[in-house]
């Protein structure tokens, strides 16, 4: 920022508010976990600023029988301790309370976790999207609801006029698991991330993340278990699957190079299915 | 910008950039030097103070956003003057302090969780741990020190922090 200019910053109470200082430009600020980061990454931290923690709709978790919504502004903890105990949200809840550490996860927010669009490791993502999650944006034209699949694909060009406000979730999963492979206990980011579910149909969804830059949907060893029985679902056997039908480009990284991530795989898709088996939904 | 917040149970005023970090209003302006700035990155812990209550990192808490908000740093849980904070006298008496540099986050972190998770077992302690570093490696003395501290307190038919159960 150049010298003697003052930086603006809009702690918004009102969604109209946000969007206004969107529209003037102003980056959207959510726990900070992510940009207060920037500038040791030589990135200057933006001229204008709009957070949304005073946003009340934003800051919920509303359980309803057949659907949740969570504010984007919601955090790892809240959410956690939200959908804890709540069949089939077990993976979700994993995932809110083993991400980073205690201290991140007071602060760091659903919303913020799902526009990191350069943070590949992020725990929600592949959580959410074996969840098959709605995201919920409000636009320069109006609010827009979009899959997680396509709006983590597209985020890039979706969040220069939009800012996330919700996630909205079916209740339809009978179980969940979510399975992270970190080098270190704490301070580290996940070598690789396999997110698996059951839905009431029996079918098995697996998504996985940290191993390519965006997480995605394992739809091949999707496919490849849904051939058998839905009473076959066997750790070993799924292993063998994730073995065969292995089609991740891994990703080069500090933690750990892009043949190592994708090398994971079988094993945490094995650990992935013995937790759903161990689930009340399954078990 | 001007942002008001309470530091340690008094008004503070801090005027300028909004999106400067908490820890260094703390440590270059109030000359509170107990929060250590080390990795910058939410990494270490050794930052952490408790906003409303919530131990959290400040190197990654812009100060526009605790604006109305309550601070407390490692100085404001015992002034020195009185008695020490149940936790820092049980690490105290379980000499478990070593350099001091990963202390104060450690102290801050731990106090928040002892007052919230009475029953903590020593695994839970251990989790409650795993963002603060400690480079002497002096986890399992502090670990100690927790659960002597809730041990006494639940013996005194106390929470840690001084509220009657």
């Amino acid at each position: 920022m150049a010298p003697g200019v003052e930086r603006s910053f809009t702690a918004a109470s009102t969604l109209e508010e946000a969007m206004a200082a969107r529209r003037q430009g102003a980056a959207v600020l959510a726990g900070g976990t992510c940009m207060m980061r920037d500038p040791r990454r030589g990135i200057d931290l933006p001229e204008a600023v709009v957070a949304l923690h005073r946003i009340p709709a934003l800051s919920k978790v509303e359980i309803e029988p057949d659907h949740v919504v969570i504010g984007a502004a919601v955090t790892h903890v809240v959410l956690g301790r939200a959908l804890h105990g709540a069949a089939g949200f077990e993976g979700l809840v994993a995932a809110a309370q083993g991400a980073a550490n205690p201290g991140i996860r007071r602060v760091a927010t659903v919303g913020g976790n799902l526009c990191a669009f350069d943070f590949a490791a992020a725990d929600l993502s592949p959580a959410l999207l074996v969840c098959e999650a709605t995201v919920e944006l409000e636009t320069f034209k109006g609010p827009k609801l979009l899959g997680i699949s396509d709006f983590l694909k597209d985020r890039h060009t979706l969040l220069t006029e939009a800012i996330v406000t919700r996630i909205h979730l079916r209740r339809d999963l009978i179980a969940s698991a979510h399975i992270r492979l970190p080098l270190r206990k704490a301070g580290d980011y996940p070598v690789a991330i396999v997110s698996l579910a059951v839905d009431k149909d029996k079918r098995c969804r697996i998504a996985v993340g940290s191993v390519e830059p965006v997480a995605r949907r394992w739809t091949a060893l999707e496919q490849a278990m849904a051939a058998g029985p839905p009473s076959a679902l066997d750790p070993e056997r799924a292993a063998g699957f994730a073995l065969e039908h292995n089609d991740f480009q891994g990703r080069d990284g500090r933690e750990a190079e892009g043949w190592y991530r994708r090398q994971v795989l079988p094993p945490l898709v094995k650990r992935g299915v013995a937790a759903l088996l161990k689930t009340e939904g399954l078990a | 910008m001007t942002v008001t917040f309470q530091l340690n149970g008094e008004d503070c005023r801090f005027h300028g950039d909004p999106m400067t970090p908490l820890v260094d209003i703390l440590r270059q302006e109030r000359f509170l030097t107990g929060t250590k700035a080390v990795c910058r990155e939410g990494f270490c812990g050794a930052c952490t103070v408790h906003v409303d209550d919530e131990a959290v990192p400040s190197c990654l808490k812009p100060v526009g956003l605790v604006e109305g908000c309550a601070v407390t740093t490692i100085e404001g849980l015992s002034s020195g003057n009185q008695a020490l904070h149940p936790l820092q006298a049980n690490l105290e008496a379980a000499d478990a302090v070593q350099c001091g540099m990963c202390f104060p986050g450690m102290v801050m972190s731990l106090s928040a969780f002892v007052r919230d998770n009475p029953h903590a077992s020593r695994p839970e302690i251990k989790a409650a741990m795993v963002g603060n570093i400690c480079r002497c490696t002096g986890y399992e003395r502090i670990v100690d020190a927790v659960a002597d501290c809730l041990d006494q307190a639940r013996k005194a038919g106390q929470l840690v922090g001084g509220i009657n159960v």
